[in-house]
């Protein structure tokens, strides 16, 4: 027993507290049980009262958050379904598999709604490539991970994020969004409600990989014997899985689905009947096992790829079964829905276990300390000088692997397969997609550690912002969202405050915008196994955008003589910007602050000069500031640019702010030819700050200043940074 | 001083699915009628001919280079070095 306990991550309160509830002393099997998914990973014990800050519910949201995936209304009875996951713990000691069995999960959640996955997003972190082959090796092998297994399964990965810094060097973040598509009618809930509906377990079969895996999630990373938690990806068994559920779903006699993830069957059962308000009869001896001397405790605890749960009408077991076996997948009838409340686990007739699933399916709150670090000192630091050559500023931070183009991961992955493709990633600020009945949807996934580090709130929600706008960029809506928050040990009370502040950041933005939340997820103890040390806060925000007729979608297009035009307003806020910590390594300064109110005036307005059609192209302000944003322009159109920054609006004059501030809300605008005069009018009078810079003109990015020639780089010496940072590094080109 | 040609098997440990092997075996073996096939594993093989002073050299040195730089996840993967040739 005292062996057991030094494994478990349950604490000495909470076994008290389930011995409490139980009215007796759980057994071994049910202590592991409730181990997994008690575990913050399962449970979401420590945010679940914060979390309830997000604005959930809107015109298109038919399901929010809580169940496997979101599922937005898209009209003409399609939806669409959003879901995201990590898997930063496995990715960091095994990144092939671990980035390969990331994305099984979150696409066998899509599925386990009733919809076809359609897409995959992915946000990652690692260190310093360029300065750690640690990260070279986790950097390659997760993209690799991805690329093997979204080409075999034939789902494209469409668009994405990537961020280089030291604090992830032992802990890469590997987050995988996957959108689905289906039909209103097909939806299908991960609920078990019915007695006598028959539970029948699909696809791999149950084997020892990954056992403790949820718990595993739930620890910081330690030391070596944790390491046989890894699971083999399967991509050739999850394309059938893929079809054999959608054809079972079609049938109409599959009242429930779950995907087995974390905690593997005994998460999975205690959620669908917890969901359904139900009990289960499961026979243990009926599981197809991988090896046969498995115990009951690494049965229920296994965390096998590639198993679907179904609950399927009684008397239908039959039909169904025929689908499996057409696949040529194991199936297996393993149990019923019964009324009594509880998970009933018998094995060859003797009950093994008998716990009621609101206990095993409802870990209790903890209410952690939260506790505010010293982040006042770092606002007034001593400012870099200014006497450098911006020239190579530029090209410097134009070679920043965190801004640098990632063709070197996108070109690996496959991303037109299903030819619903419109842009494609690293051409435009988010991805686009076509959906039935002409309609399109833009997405795309930010985050940005570094600004969450000297300011949670506002880094959050500027992270939500910064989506929003990416998605306004190709045309498009912000419909809805999935968040990611993803911190340190949450014990920790700095870490804790960290998270709060973060969580409210976005959520008030959330509710001032009315851009509802569908879904999300909170992975905790993302630290540095070495320094001890936690990861810098790192909040993600995945944006789905609705475009309704295809003349609105938006490319970054400049054609020679085209006007350029500069929308918003640029502050002293280099706090944790590029140009700080990436060319002088400072960590300080102002975080950029997003103005709610001045976002939710300005959305309005790009919608309606969007619908106008006065705008021809938008690109937004982000990681670099104005002159990587310039840049980007020159390179996306291989054309030069000149621009004079004296009217640019502002609240500073020094040099390097211009240039290289991260300011939230402003945009590089192209307006339509001829209409220049109608979208001037429409920014003014809504006081939103709009003026013209200059033009694209020649071969090269030439920026003026105050009579001076700050920047003058001709467009090859933009390209090779740009294009050729990351091959470099990865060792693909001289 | 001498060449020697060594070669490297890396495949998933023993405890460790192979869905590779398990779907040649199952869609591509047993489907073409052989069902005397019991399993199938699949792996990576990797030549590696080198100088060193004797075949035992050559073998901790071809050890040492796959660990050194990553070439296989000790974690995941099993590794077998076989010296195949002196001369």
């Amino acid at each position: 027993m005292e062996t057991l306990r030094l494994k478990l991550s349950l604490t000495d309160e909470e076994i008290r507290k389930l011995s409490e509830m139980l009215g007796r002393e759980p057994n071994t099997l049910e202590l592991l049980m409730v181990d997994a998914e008690w575990s913050e990973h399962c449970s979401y014990k420590s945010s679940k009262p914060l979390l309830k800050g997000f604005l959930t519910e809107g015109e298109r949201v038919i399901l929010g958050p809580g169940y496997d995936a979101g599922v937005l209304d898209l009209g003409n009875s399609y939806i669409l379904t959003i879901h995201i996951e990590s898997h930063n713990h496995p990715s960091a000691i095994d990144p092939y598999g671990g980035a390969a069995t990331g994305i099984g999960g979150v696409v066998r959640d899509i599925l386990s709604m009733g919809t076809r996955p359609i897409a995959l997003l992915d946000v990652l972190r690692f260190g310093r490539i360029d300065k750690s082959n640690h990260s070279k090796w986790l950097f390659k092998n997760v993209i690799k991970g991805i690329a093997d297994y979204g080409n075999c399964i034939g789902v494209p990965t469409i668009a994405g994020e990537i961020e280089f810094d030291e604090c992830f060097e032992r802990n890469c973040l590997v987050d995988v969004v996957c959108l689905g598509l289906g039909k209103r009618e097909n939806l299908t809930l991960s609920l078990a409600q019915d007695e006598g509906d028959s539970i029948i377990l699909v696809g791999g079969r149950t084997g020892r990989d990954g056992i403790k895996g949820a718990s595993f999630a739930s620890k910081t990373l330690a030391d070596e014997e944790d390491r046989s938690v890894v699971q083999i990806p399967d991509p050739f068994t999850k394309k059938l899985l893929i079809e054999a559920t959608l054809e079972a779903v079609a049938t109409g006699r599959v009242k429930g689905l779950k995907d087995l993830g974390g905690g593997g069957l005994s998460c999975a059962l205690s959620e669908v009947a917890d969901k359904g308000n139900s009990g289960l009869i499961i026979n243990l001896d009926k599981i197809p096992l991988r090896e046969e001397d498995m115990n009951e405790i690494e049965i229920m605890l296994s965390e096998s790829q590639e198993r679907m749960l179904f609950v399927v009408e009684k008397g239908y077991e039959y039909e169904i079964g025929k689908i499996f076996e057409k696949y040529g997948l194991n199936f297996s009838v393993i149990g019923k829905v019964c009324k009594d409340g509880y998970l009933n686990l018998k094995n060859k007739e003797r009950l093994v276990s008998r716990i009621p699933v609101k206990i095993l399916a409802n870990a209790p709150i903890i209410y952690r300390e939260s506790k505010e670090p010293p982040l006042k000192e770092f606002e007034n630091i001593e400012k870099p000088s200014l006497d450098l050559d911006w020239n190579k500023v530029l090209k410097r931070l134009l070679s920043n692997p965190s801004i640098a183009s990632k063709a070197w991961v996108y070109e690996q992955y496959d991303h037109e397969v299903g030819v619903r493709t419109v842009i494609k990633p690293g051409f435009s600020d988010a991805s686009v997609l076509r959906i039935p009945h002409g309609k399109f949807i833009a997405v795309k996934a930010d985050g940005n550690s570094k600004h969450c580090n000297l300011d949670p709130y506002n880094g959050s929600a500027g992270i939500l912002s910064e989506a929003c706008r990416n998605v306004i960029c190709v045309g498009a809506e912000p419909m809805a969202f999935v968040d990611h928050m993803q911190f340190g040990d949450p014990g920790n009370p700095e870490v804790f405050w960290y998270f709060s502040q973060a969580v409210k950041g976005m959520a008030d933005y959330s509710k001032h915008l009315n851009i509802p939340c569908v879904g999300g997820k909170v992975s905790f103890y993302n630290e540095d196994e070495v320094t001890k040390k936690a990861i810098k806060p790192s909040p993600i925000a995945c944006v789905i955008g609705l475009i309704e007729r295809e003349e609105q979608i938006k490319r970054i297009e400049a054609n020679y003589n085209d006007s350029i035009f500069l929308l918003g307003i640029t502050k002293d806020e280099m706090g944790g910007s590029e140009y700080y910590e990436f060319i002088h390594n400072l960590v300080g300064g102002l975080c950029p602050k997003v103005n709610f109110e001045f976002d939710k005036t300005l959305f309005k307005a790009l919608k309606e000069a969007i619908k106008k059609d006065l705008v021809k192209s938008l690109h937004d302000l982000s990681k670099g500031g104005l002159a990587i944003a310039l840049a980007e322009l020159c390179i996306f159109n291989n054309r030069g640019i000149k621009v004079n920054l004296d009217s640019l609006p502002r609240k500073t004059n020094r040099v390097d702010e211009i240039l290289f501030s991260e300011s939230h809300s402003r945009f590089l605008i192209i307006p339509r030819k001829g209409r220049i005069k109608e979208l001037k009018n429409l920014f003014e009078e809504k006081g939103i700050p709009f003026v013209r810079i200059g033009k694209v003109y020649g071969e090269e990015l030439d920026i003026f200043f105050q009579g001076r020639n700050l920047i003058k780089l001709g467009l090859d010496d933009l390209l090779k940074p740009y294009h050729e940072s990351i091959p470099k590094i990865m060792g693909d080109l001289e | 001083m001498g060449n020697y040609k060594v070669e490297v098997l890396i495949e998933n440990k023993p405890k460790l699915r192979d869905p590779e092997g398990e779907t040649i075996h199952k869609e591509l073996l047993l489907k073409g009628g052989y069902n005397m096939v019991k399993e199938v594993r699949t792996g990576k093989m990797i030549r590696i001919v080198l100088e060193a002073e004797n075949g035992l050299e050559a073998e901790n040195l071809v050890r040492k280079l796959c660990d050194e730089l990553r070439i296989y996840n000790p974690l995941v993967s099993s590794l077998r070095i076989k010296l195949v040739e002196a001369s």
